[in-house]
């Protein structure tokens, strides 16, 4: 089976049409756009991604993601204590949702992406078919970790009966948020073809 | 070599002839799996409903309140509106814009480019600004998050319900109806074929220019 870069065409990331790659930088004939034949340092791009990824997911555990005033006493919950609460209340379901979308999803995003540049870059024991459906789920798992902002933004809202019960997020928020916007950015800059073209070699 | 009689894998890179398709067949790689091109059915009548009643229905679900709560004899109750004023009103900037950006910002105009470009194919008022337009449209695909606000939304109803009294409004329907209809007009929409007319379209125009 031959690949597009092997016949010297390469495919429009935006509307999927075929150009000859004459430069090192293609216009598409169709709409436009500007681009290479693949994406650009991918590898160095969703490293770095990732590692700030990762630097950023520890305060988001340290820190407490939300403090529950009640009669102007405030209690701090971390992500990990928050789940802790779930499981004394007996809410289990919602308690497996919250530690998935907030501890395992992310974690396994970034393990997951580590993995793929690693073996993209040096081609050990790649396994292209079963690699990139990794990195489909990967792909499709991102969005889903913003869950808990999301609670803890309707906690928020909700929740306001001035002294009696407030609810205020904490310091933590920032830095999730900012772990799960780079996870996404970081699978977004990883081209899957590489593991391919590795494999070809 | 003819590059128009080519198709290639997104994923994988692997090179085919371009099949020729009707409606509601679509092609997939031998190799990876991934779908080449789809020709769905009714593409461009679809998106258009769909966008546009995802359009009406983005008042209510912004404007209506989504659920309150009564504890100790006070009740106070919130929409997706309020949450931005409350989130902004204490400080927590961060929070206030990514629900603005991607439980709302995004979802509408991702439906008011669908609209748009439905429109235009359906009334047949074909720009060459729509070249960059729909370009521009991919680049939100990723950042609608609509559905994870919906299961954002049931999580804190599940942790509300145990220590207080939860009420669910008007709101929350017109929100869900708009979770589906943004995620309908986004699945309608046939970019192949969408960007196979443009293309047309506007090689004639071209073509046009150069004899004139």
């Amino acid at each position: 089976m031959k690949t597009a870069k092997q016949c010297g065409v390469a495919l429009c990331p935006k509307c999927h049409k075929l150009n000859n790659a004459t430069a090192e930088k293609i216009q598409c004939s169709r709409c436009h756009g500007l681009y290479y034949q693949r994406k650009r340092n991918s590898l160095q791009y969703t490293l770095a991604w990732n590692l700030a990824a990762l630097i950023a997911f520890i305060p988001a555990n340290l820190y407490p993601i939300m403090i529950v005033y009640q009669l102007g006493i405030g209690s701090e919950a971390t992500i990990l204590s928050g789940i802790g609460e779930f499981i004394d209340h007996g809410l289990y379901p919602i308690a497996v949702i919250i530690f998935t979308a907030s501890i395992i999803v992310p974690l396994i995003k970034i393990i997951g992406l580590f993995v793929l540049v690693y073996k993209a870059h040096t081609g050990i024991r790649l396994k292209p078919d079963k690699h990139s459906k990794i990195y489909h789920i990967l792909e499709f798992l991102g969005p889903w970790s913003m869950l808990d902002v999301f609670v803890v933004a309707l906690m928020v809202t909700v929740v306001e009966l001035g002294f009696v019960t407030s609810v205020a997020a904490g310091p933590a928020i920032n830095y999730f948020t900012i772990t799960v916007i780079f996870t996404m950015f970081a699978a977004n800059s990883f081209d899957p073809r590489l593991l391919w073209d590795k494999k070809a070699e | 070599m003819n590059t128009s009689l080519f198709i290639a894998c997104q994923q994988c890179d692997a090179l085919y002839d371009k099949p020729q398709l009707k409606q509601g067949q679509l092609a997939k790689c031998h190799r990876c799996g991934s779908t080449l091109i789809e020709r769905k059915v009714d593409s461009i009548e679809r998106s258009f409903n769909w966008s546009l009643a995802g359009l009406l229905l983005m008042l209510p679900a912004i404007l209506l309140p989504i659920m309150g709560v009564t504890l100790a004899g006070q009740f106070h109750q919130a929409s997706l509106f309020d949450c931005i004023l409350v989130l902004i009103d204490r400080g927590f900037f961060m929070i206030a814009l990514l629900v603005f950006l991607f439980a709302i910002a995004v979802p509408i105009v991702r439906l008011s480019g669908a609209l748009y470009i439905s429109y235009s194919f359906k009334f047949n008022k074909l720009k060459p600004s729509l070249l960059n337009f729909f370009r521009a449209y991919h680049h939100l695909d990723n950042w609608a998050m609509l559905n994870v606000f919906m299961l954002g939304i049931v999580v804190s109803m599940y942790k509300l319900i145990d220590d207080t009294e939860l009420s669910v409004n008007l709101g929350l329907l017109a929100f869900i109806f708009w979770l589906i209809c943004s995620t309908m007009s986004a699945v309608a929409l046939d970019q192949d074929y969408i960007w196979d007319k443009l293309e047309k379209a506007f090689a004639k125009n071209e073509a046009d220019n150069e004899n004139s």
